[in-house]
């Protein structure tokens, strides 16, 4: 099985070179088609037209748009993303110090969605047939229709506002010294012995992670239910019920391990929606990773730093399509014969 | 077809999301006649008025008035008529390219099929919102701009799924009977294909309405959105952010109008897929 997740993920891998080149040729071509002058930008205001001539000279801004893009890709091969205009810092760097947080932000926010949506999904099969079920399929579409920064603004006006129940800016409380280890703030308070640190970061995560989870477990509980609905015209299940095993049991050991297969490739989709949804509940909660620091770079129009980000959403994106076809084949044996 | 319409219009979920939509609509196209002031008049001297009912609220504002002094009510009906402008022309706009190259995709086949294939792949690689922002750069802001920028990230949305619905329907015989009959292949796919998706197509443009209404209100809350001279929901969020102590009004009001707006899409969009696609109307789902 070992070989078969392995050659797929080869077979990924080749497929994403391509995609990931499209995709930065089309990042290239938008930033370029910007009325800005990058140039012009990275100067003081007080710069000569001569001076602005030379500076574009040096960034390579007077060649072919082509060559331009080469000397682009080449550096960025080499690890070199350019340098980003407002922070005056390699913008790789800025974006690797900020996306462990955005990471462990999205991370955090799928294991609340996969909680909310297997049990909404559960319990919305359960009630199948009875008064309750229009009720529930009545508000999980209502719950589909709050987008997640509508979510960040309800608990943050509840409970940070209303009830001053938790923190809801930042990542931690700002008189804790954050340690920088591994870059994701949990582990490496854990790893530096602060469990007052590691406290002030949980509390400080529930709120976006709860909003950003809210919004994305309506449509795992959807597709659960429908799955369970298929899985159920099965004969298996007839069989199990002949055996004499109680609804629950089946439900739980029969057909929901049969149903999250689908729900999982969804689940899959989902987690790369989730992932560019941490931006704006970055923005709402001022935590400080990825999302925050893209919308702060295209109001800036600091290209450098937008085409990084963008790219890096694009590569997280495919690698958990990876992750996530690697764990179908896992867990489906019909896949594994080939 | 027909018949599925006369269905779709019994179903309650379909006639309440109709009921929510009109409501929207006629304030969204007789904005000037219901809004009791001018949008953007400021008035110094109200400076976050509460709701009229509560103490120190001021008849003249309804729903009180923002950080500038501005009418909160007509901001909030103003806002809907940009939010409907959004939904109906991006949807649409979506809907056409999409759906002519899954047409083109699904019927074809072969080489022009793996082309618009991979350059679906390409797009959806990007996660809409990035893509949207990173677009809105390009293109500046303003109403126009953001209608453009949802329809260049939404098309592979409809041209994804309606591809393999396509696909099915190309292989029944009827299809090939036309073409025994001498139509050519548009013909074929204008009167014997579009008429079996259609009912796919409806509810996919009710689901994107609500997208649109979404990413809208996101591209306005980030303020890359319609541009500070118009009045939108997303912007208005923004605002209240600011002064959420004062005026928790502020940010409530826009926030239940993006939700009314976008659930009464959905369920629009629930309602139709379950009276029109006949396999699902079948099933009692």
């Amino acid at each position: 099985m070992i070989g078969i997740v392995g050659k797929l993920i080869a077979r990924r891998l080749v497929t994403a070179v391509p995609i990931l080149l499209a995709v930065s040729v089309l990042l290239f071509c938008v930033l370029r088609a910007l009325p800005v002058d990058p140039a012009a930008m990275s100067l003081p205001p007080s710069a000569t037209l001569e001076e602005i001539e030379a500076k574009r000279h040096e960034m390579g801004l007077d060649r072919p748009l082509p060559e331009q893009y080469l000397i682009w890709l080449v550096d960025a091969l080499h690890g070199d993303f350019g340098r980003s205009i407002q922070f005056r810092r390699d913008s790789g760097s800025l974006v690797a110090t900020t996306l462990p947080a955005t990471i462990q932000l999205a991370l955090a926010a799928m294991v609340i969605a996969a909680i909310l949506g297997i049990g909404g999904g559960l319990l919305m099969f359960r009630v199948r047939g009875t008064v309750l079920e229009p009720l529930t399929d009545l508000v999980s579409i209502l719950l589909l229709s709050i987008p997640e920064f509508l979510w960040g603004l309800i608990l943050l006006f509840v409970f940070g506002v209303m009830l001053h129940l938790l923190p809801f800016t930042g990542q931690v409380a700002p008189d804790l010294p954050a340690p920088r280890i591994t870059g994701f703030l949990l582990i490496d308070s854990l790893l530096s012995g602060r469990l007052d640190i590691f406290l002030s970061a949980c509390q400080h995560l529930i709120l976006p992670a709860v909003a950003l989870g809210l919004a994305f477990s309506p449509t795992i509980m959807r597709v659960l239910r429908s799955s369970l609905f298929d899985v159920y015209h099965e004969d298996y299940i007839q069989q199990a019920r002949l055996r004499g095993l109680s609804e629950g049991h089946i439900l739980i050991k029969h057909a929901f391990k049969n149903a999250s297969l689908p729900t999982l490739t969804l689940a899959g989709v989902q987690f790369g929606i989730l992932f560019s949804g941490t931006l704006l509940v970055e923005v709402i909660y001022s935590y400080p990773g990825m999302g925050n620091l893209m919308v702060d770079a295209v109001r800036n129009a600091d290209l450098p730093l937008i085409q990084t980000i963008g790219l890096t959403y694009c590569v997280v994106v495919l690698m958990i399509n990876t992750v996530i076809d690697s764990l179908y084949v896992v867990l489906n044996p019909k896949l594994r014969v080939r | 077809m027909p018949s599925a319409l006369s269905r779709s219009l019994r179903s309650p979920r379909v006639l309440i999301a109709l009921g929510m939509i009109l409501c929207i609509l006629l304030c969204a196209i007789f904005a000037g006649r219901i809004a009791p002031n001018d949008p953007s008049d400021q008035n110094l001297l109200a400076i976050l008025a509460p709701p009229a009912w509560i103490d120190g609220g001021d008849p003249a504002y309804p729903l009180g008035t923002d950080s500038l002094g501005r009418c909160v009510l007509s901001r909030l009906i103003y806002g809907a008529r940009t939010a409907m402008l959004v939904a109906f022309f991006a949807s649409l706009g979506a809907m056409i390219i999409g759906s002519i190259l899954a047409h083109i995709s699904g019927y074809f086949g072969g080489t022009t099929d793996w082309i618009i294939g991979r350059l679906v792949d390409i797009w959806m690689s990007f996660p809409p919102v990035i893509l949207s922002l990173i677009l809105m750069v390009g293109l500046g802001v303003g109403l126009d701009r953001v209608i453009l920028a949802i329809i260049l990230v939404d098309w592979t949305r409809f041209c994804r799924v309606l591809r393999s619905e396509v696909l099915i329907v190309t292989r029944h015989d009827y299809v090939s009977a036309a073409r025994l009959l001498g139509f050519t292949h548009w013909q074929a796919i204008a009167r014997e294909v579009l008429p079996a998706t259609l009912p796919l197509l409806i509810t996919l443009v009710s689901l994107e309405m609500a997208i649109a209404v979404i990413v809208e209100a996101i591209l306005s809350f980030v303020g890359l959105g319609v541009g500070a001279d118009q009045a939108a929901w997303g912007q208005m969020i923004a605002d209240a952010r600011q002064y959420v102590y004062q005026s928790p009004w502020n940010l409530l009001l826009p926030a239940i109008a993006i939700f009314l707006t976008v659930a009464a899409f959905n369920l629009l969009g629930d309602g139709l897929r379950r009276t029109l696609d006949v396999r699902l109307a079948e099933s009692g789902r």
